[in-house]
């Protein structure tokens, strides 16, 4: 079984990759099957999603995805959804994320073979995968949450020798 | 400053041949985008109003090509930038904001911007430009690090860099295989001695093409920026194309 965690500024998704034998092999037909939202819904599922409790949340989360930090948040998510399956692995999008998870939760993660190619397609049509979310509330969260984060970079970066407060 | 075409002084607004963009005709003809700000300019450039019979005035901005490596690949006849009302952006190279604040106008309310930028003095004016310009995504983070902004960017129609760094086609390589739709375009301002000091510029510029086809990006169009920039190239090209169909 292959699932993969998609992580957007909305909240944390789980897929299920319906057809995940041989992976490597059939990338070129996840590449033609992913342009057309009616195709790729033939190659995932939508397991679990939840959206994050506020914009200082889903702030916190950013802030632990980027440098690829396992948030509590992110944990109970992956635990409620996965905690009860065996033998799976579980795609993500950074290996370094993928390597905390796994000595975190014992998960067995990878960023390998058409993973990359199913993020590219769960990306495009993310708002038409999650029911209740639309294409307005999507861009919303990410204008909010690019806002929050970037204002967090220019304030409190320690390499910062301007503006010092003494 | 600015100037108005109220009473009988003679501006005249026209399409230009890619959508979004404007040609001001007065005594010289100056490249123009349509202001989504109404009453304010971004960084100093001068505004236009024009009377408009039918629905009030409309306002533009003037679009310096020797402070816009896009505005000059324009004026020097590129044939597409694949930036039009409507379309997705992913800006490497944002700055301050100046051309992003263009793109923003050409894209309108129904496009998106997302200007990634590293460093924290240009991020601030950056943000500024965002705060007014709901279309503009700002990220400061570092475009070598395309993984590290996933959760606020979606798929995009084109990638336009202006990054100026050594590395840069594989930099844009990385973003466009996060990213970049598939058959989506590459907008590159590619600077000769930024990659490499010592040689010819065409030979710089040849040798990054070779860059870009190993990271699935057929060029399509080069076009050098003189006389706004010297030695600077523009590269237009495809994202995975299908092997023998041909692009326009």
């Amino acid at each position: 079984m292959l699932y993969i965690l998609f992580e957007h500024a909305a909240g944390y998704a789980l897929f299920l990759s319906t057809q995940s034998e041989e992976i490597g092999a059939q990338q070129q037909e996840v590449q033609q099957a992913m342009l057309q939202l009616s195709s790729f819904l033939q190659l995932v599922k939508l397991e679990g999603f939840s959206p994050f409790k506020s914009g200082t949340n889903a702030l916190e989360n950013m802030n632990c995805i980027s440098e690829g930090l396992l948030h509590e948040d992110l944990k109970n998510f992956l635990e409620v959804n996965l905690s009860k399956e065996a033998d799976f692995t579980l795609g993500v999008s950074d290996n370094k994320l993928g390597a905390t998870i796994q000595e975190t939760l014992g998960f067995q993660c990878s960023t390998l073979g058409a993973i990359s190619d199913l993020i590219r397609g769960i990306r495009l049509h993310f708002h038409q995968l999650v029911e209740g979310l639309t294409k307005l509330a999507q861009d919303k969260a990410q204008l909010g949450l690019g806002h929050s984060y970037s204002r967090a970079k220019v304030k409190f970066n320690v390499n910062r020798v301007d503006n010092m407060v003494i | 400053g600015r100037f108005n075409a109220k009473g009988g002084s003679k501006i005249l607004i026209e399409p230009h041949r890619h959508p979004g963009i404007y040609i001001a005709k007065s005594k010289e003809d100056l490249l123009v985008t349509k202001n989504m700000v109404t009453g304010e300019s971004v960084y100093g450039e001068k505004r236009i109003t024009i009377e408009d019979n039918l629905d009030g005035k409309t306002e533009y901005r003037v679009w310096n090509p020797f402070r816009s490596k896009l505005a000059a690949a324009i004026l020097g006849g590129i044939d597409r930038i694949h930036i039009a009302p409507g379309s997705k952006v992913l800006y490497l190279g944002a700055a301050s904001g100046t051309t992003v604040s263009h793109v923003s106008d050409i894209v309108g309310p129904n496009g998106l911007v997302f200007a990634v930028e590293f460093s924290q003095r240009s991020g601030r004016d950056l943000l500024n430009v965002a705060k007014k310009r709901t279309n503009i995504i700002p990220i400061i983070e570092d475009a070598r690090h395309p993984q590290k902004y996933r959760m606020i960017v979606s798929m995009v129609d084109t990638i336009f860099a202006d990054v100026a760094q050594p590395d840069q086609a594989r930099i844009v390589g990385i973003n466009a295989h996060y990213y970049l739709k598939h058959r989506g375009y590459v907008v590159i301002s590619i600077k000769a001695n930024c990659i490499d000091s010592t040689a010819q510029p065409e030979a710089v510029f040849a040798e990054e093409l070779m860059k870009l086809q190993r990271e699935m990006i057929r060029p399509q169009e080069q076009l050098t920026l003189e006389p706004y920039e010297r030695d600077h190239a523009v590269v237009v090209g495809i994202y995975r194309p299908d092997r023998k169909q041909k692009y326009d």
